[in-house]
């Protein structure tokens, strides 16, 4: 034990003299703790600017003078989506999907206003967040100071006086693998102080750490592994840069591509006009005299035994809105979950592949850990969605119990008719606070667990490779 | 002559070299056909959508009695038809809307619409011909060229070299030369026969030619300078690694950061509920609030107002308009904003090759911000158009009619 502690503070004495890991490392460091800084000031200025226009949107709304109620149905709510706290660290999926959706009758919006649409266009790696920055250059950084801890001294024969001096190539392994973790778990720091910070449950933070700590193991037990095979750190150097380029570059977006083709989804235009098509037989529900609702209308008349539907006691127009609301809701929710279903399917194909790549492994990890991945926001969407036709209902139940019939036929008769169609401002109040709270703890760490074995499965892989590729070691010096 | 093919065969038979090759051949076959595939896709569904779209403005105007309901009811479908190059530089068309289906109502509630795909999918990123060509292909010349000299040191071959051909660093910038050129031609191959598929205009394959050859002769010039000063192989390596860091990396994100800190752009989100207010509070208001600023626009209706107290579809498309006015600053702002963001990253650029080979390469294949904008303007135009025809007859004399529908403007992508 104490040999391989020896020989990880060799090597670390080694890295501080050749001055380029220490370089590496420092760079490395700074770069970490700008995008933390950079990426938690955003979300928090994205909060606020959340929290804010929530509040006044709510505002508005409530403010609204007398009215007709169908004017609310259309006039529409905001909802928004809070960043969870450990989002600050990996947005996920925010920056395209947005994080405001826009509530009115009738219709489905996706989110208002992509928030890349105005942002500076800086390239493919331009979204430098820490997630992405420890999951993209910290293993980078790891190569270029760790790919010669052996191979070093194989080159130089070093690795023989080793050896003859009794300590085994397992040791030597050892040794040098603890101090790149060593150096691993030096880059950790700003992470953590981030995640502590961040102010979220524990249990998530946690869980969010591991995978990061696991991913960064596994790319130095690769790094020593590459080291105890090369002959010489040219090699070594080589060989990871090409891991490097095919794990993190290349596989993700090979995945990416393959999920795009395995999986094909409809684009939004072309679901929209088969929407359209279904709706078109349900009948507009803003004309009460569709022939659509001539059955609305025996049944009503039926039920409460009268002749037309002005004797109706309740606003037959306020009946129709409600009921074609609600089979259009139907139709809607039909097409939108089929949508999820597609994207979700998309985004377990890339799960089930991240055996292929500890990147995609720990992309997933991070983001479901953090609770932004791709199910967090379809759960927003849903809650919106209920949301959405909650309020409208609600507003069509007030339309046909406040409203009279006459009245509303009559609406756009004069000035004089359209102020008696209107109703009280009082009832704006029908709604609902609206919070989305990300998924339980629990739940989240639930939909890890697959990811973090994978990782935990290439960390194992990696260190068997590695002390393969160690007990080569005295033959090297005359190869 | 001789000197050049026996460098040829050497290279050929280095297996380093032979890998990073192949592995850049097969980068851009990848890249440049999965490209064309999606190219073809596109036209497709553009195909596809616009005959959805036609047809449904058939049905739906065939029950229309007046030019209300025939607005109302008729979308059409616009779009930003792929250029002959889109396949190798997919620029900002992923991640910005390039169709939308419009129709004559306000239309800044329309026309930021982005139908986007899987977020997931879309954050891992895409990888296109001028992601390969902008950072990869600087990683796979690292590879090359870093242990160009190291190499012939450590075999202590370093002195005969130099001894033998009078100069050993001719020779090696030769071996250099040589290696580039060799992955230039893997790399440009591929783009060749797809350029040629899709018939790309020469003087845009030229371009790419250019741009490609510059990119790896600064790359080619960058290594030999730092493995000429630092003879340990893995430590010039290195080094390389973090100039390519900074240029690819750290230079574009802080130029990013300090761009979009110095041009705030004007949020996007108070935009649209600024507009949606605007046109659900006409219902309520007084008929001249929503009256008056549209004549002052359009001035050669304002003797033309029907004189009515309830609904009237020309009320109606009035505040639609008005609706639009009154974000119209804000939405120009964004616009302008966007446009100053561009070019302040092109002057970022500068300093920072890889982008400035992504930003030239989506500029020819018309995938920039700049054509993205040009369309943006596009389907304005066209919105004006729309507005100006239904007008006629909404304010002024003309009456509708199935014959005067038939001059119904219909969008064709504007050239670029």
């Amino acid at each position: 034990m104490s040999t391989i502690l020896t020989i990880a503070a060799d090597e670390w004495r080694f890295w501080m003299r050749s001055k380029l890991g220490a370089a590496a490392a420092f760079l490395a460091f700074i770069l970490v703790a700008t995008s933390l800084v950079a990426t938690m000031n955003e979300i928090k200025n994205e909060r606020t600017d959340r929290e804010s226009l929530q509040v006044k949107a709510e505002g508005i709304f409530r403010d609204q003078p007398d009215r007709h109620p169908h004017r609310m149905v259309h006039y529409g709510h905001y909802v928004f989506r809070t960043p969870t706290p450990l989002a600050a660290l990996d947005p996920g999926v925010d920056p395209y999907t947005g994080t405001v959706i826009f509530l009115e009758g009738h219709r489905q919006n996706s989110a208002t206003f992509s928030p890349s649409y105005d942002g500076a266009r800086a390239g493919p790696f331009a979204l430098l967040t820490p997630a992405l920055a420890y999951q993209l250059l910290i293993p980078l950084v790891l190569v270029v100071v760790g790919f010669g801890a052996i191979s070093r001294e194989r080159e130089a024969g070093t690795d023989r006086q080793l050896v003859t001096s009794g300590v085994s190539p397992v040791t030597i392994w050892a040794g040098k693998t603890t101090a790149l973790a060593g150096i691993g778990a030096l880059l950790l720091i700003p992470l953590l102080i981030g995640v502590v910070f961040s102010g979220a449950v524990p249990i998530a933070s946690l869980a969010f750490f591991i995978g990061y700590a696991l991913y960064l193991l596994v790319w130095v037990l690769t790094i020593s592994a590459a080291s105890a095979w090369c002959k010489r750190p040219s090699t070594a150097l080589l060989v990871l840069l090409s891991v490097w380029i095919g794990l993190s570059v290349l596989a993700p977006r090979l995945v990416a591509s393959a999920a795009n083709v395995a999986i094909p989804t409809a684009s939004q235009i072309e679901t929209d006009m088969d929407v359209l098509v279904s709706l078109r037989e349900l009948g507009d529900g803003h004309n009460a005299n569709d022939p659509a609702f001539s059955r609305l209308r025996a049944n009503l008349l039926e039920q409460y035994d009268v002749e037309t539907v002005d004797d109706l006691p309740i606003n037959f127009r306020g009946m129709v809105a409600m009921s074609s609301e609600a089979d259009l809701t139907e139709v809607l929710n039909e097409y939108a979950e089929k949508r999820m279903a597609e994207q979700a399917a998309q985004a377990k194909f890339v799960r089930a592949l991240s055996i292929a790549s500890p990147f995609i492994a720990l992309q997933s990890t991070s983001m479901s850990a953090a609770g932004s991945d791709v199910q967090t926001h379809h759960r927003f969407l849903r809650e919106a969605e209920t949301a959405r036709f909650d309020f409208v209902q609600g507003l069509n139940k007030v339309h046909i119990e406040k409203l009279s019939y006459t009245d509303d036929i009559n609406r756009n008769n004069s000035e004089e008719a359209s102020r008696k169609a209107r109703i009280s401002a009082e009832n704006w109040r029908i709604l609902n606070d609206f919070t989305f709270e990300p998924d339980p703890a629990k739940e989240r760490i639930a939909r890890i667990l697959p990811t973090l074995t994978v990782l935990l499965a290439w960390a194992i892989g990696m260190g068997c490779i590695g002390l393969i590729g160690v007990r080569r070691l005295p033959e090297v010096d005359n190869g | 002559m001789d000197s050049a093919i026996r460098e040829l065969r050497f290279a050929l038979r280095d297996p380093v070299i032979t890998l990073a090759l192949i592995v850049g051949a097969t980068l851009s076959t990848f890249t440049v056909f999965s490209g064309l595939k999606e190219v073809s896709a596109e036209r497709a569904q553009i195909e596809r959508v616009q005959q959805m779209v036609d047809n449904d403005r058939a049905y739906a105007l065939e029950d229309q009695s007046d030019a209300g309901g025939a607005a109302y009811y008729a979308f059409h479908f616009t779009y930003d038809p792929p250029s002959a190059l889109t396949f190798a530089a997919r620029g900002v068309r992923d991640d910005l809307p390039w169709k939308h289906r419009i129709r004559m109502l306000a239309l800044e509630g329309q026309i930021y619409e982005t139908d986007a795909g899987n977020p997931e999918l879309s954050r891992i990123g895409k990888l296109d011909f001028a992601f390969v060509v902008a950072f990869l292909l600087p990683l796979l010349l690292i590879l090359l060229l870093h242990d160009l000299k190291a190499s012939e040191a450590r075999n202590n071959r370093w002195t005969f070299l130099s001894a033998v051909s009078g100069n050993g660093s001719r020779v090696l910038q030769g071996r250099a030369l040589l290696r580039a050129g060799l992955l230039f031609v893997c790399v440009m191959a591929p783009f060749f026969i797809a350029a040629t598929i899709s018939a790309a205009s020469a003087k845009s394959v030229f371009i790419v030619l250019i741009v490609v050859a510059v990119n790896l002769a600064f790359w080619t010039w960058l290594s030999l300078f730092i493995t000429a000063r630092v003879e340990v192989g893995p430590t010039a390596a290195a080094l390389l690694l973090g100039v390519w860091f900074v240029l690819s990396v750290a230079l574009p994100v802080s130029g990013k950061l300090i761009v979009e800190a110095s041009a705030p752009a004007p949020k996007g989100g108070e935009l649209l509920l600024t507009q949606r207010e605007a046109v659900n509070d006409a219902w309520d208001l007084p008929r001249e609030a929503t009256m008056t600023p549209f004549y002052e626009r359009h001035p050669e209706w304002a003797d033309a107002e029907p004189v009515s107290e309830g609904f009237d579809w020309y009320w109606y498309y009035a505040f639609q308009q008005v609706g639009d006015q009154t974000v119209a600053a804000t939405s120009e702002e964004l616009h302008e904003t966007v446009a100053t963001r561009d070019r302040a990253m092109g002057f970022i650029a500068l300093i920072s090759p890889p982008l400035m080979v992504d930003r030239t390469l989506a500029s020819t294949a018309q995938t920039d911000i700049a054509s993205f904008q040009a369309y943006d303007r596009c389907v304005r135009d066209f919105h004006a158009t729309l507005r100006d025809f239904h007008y006629e007859m909404l304010f002024g004399d003309a009456e509708y009619s199935a014959e005067v529908m038939e001059g119904l403007p219909l969008f064709v992508p504007c050239a670029l």
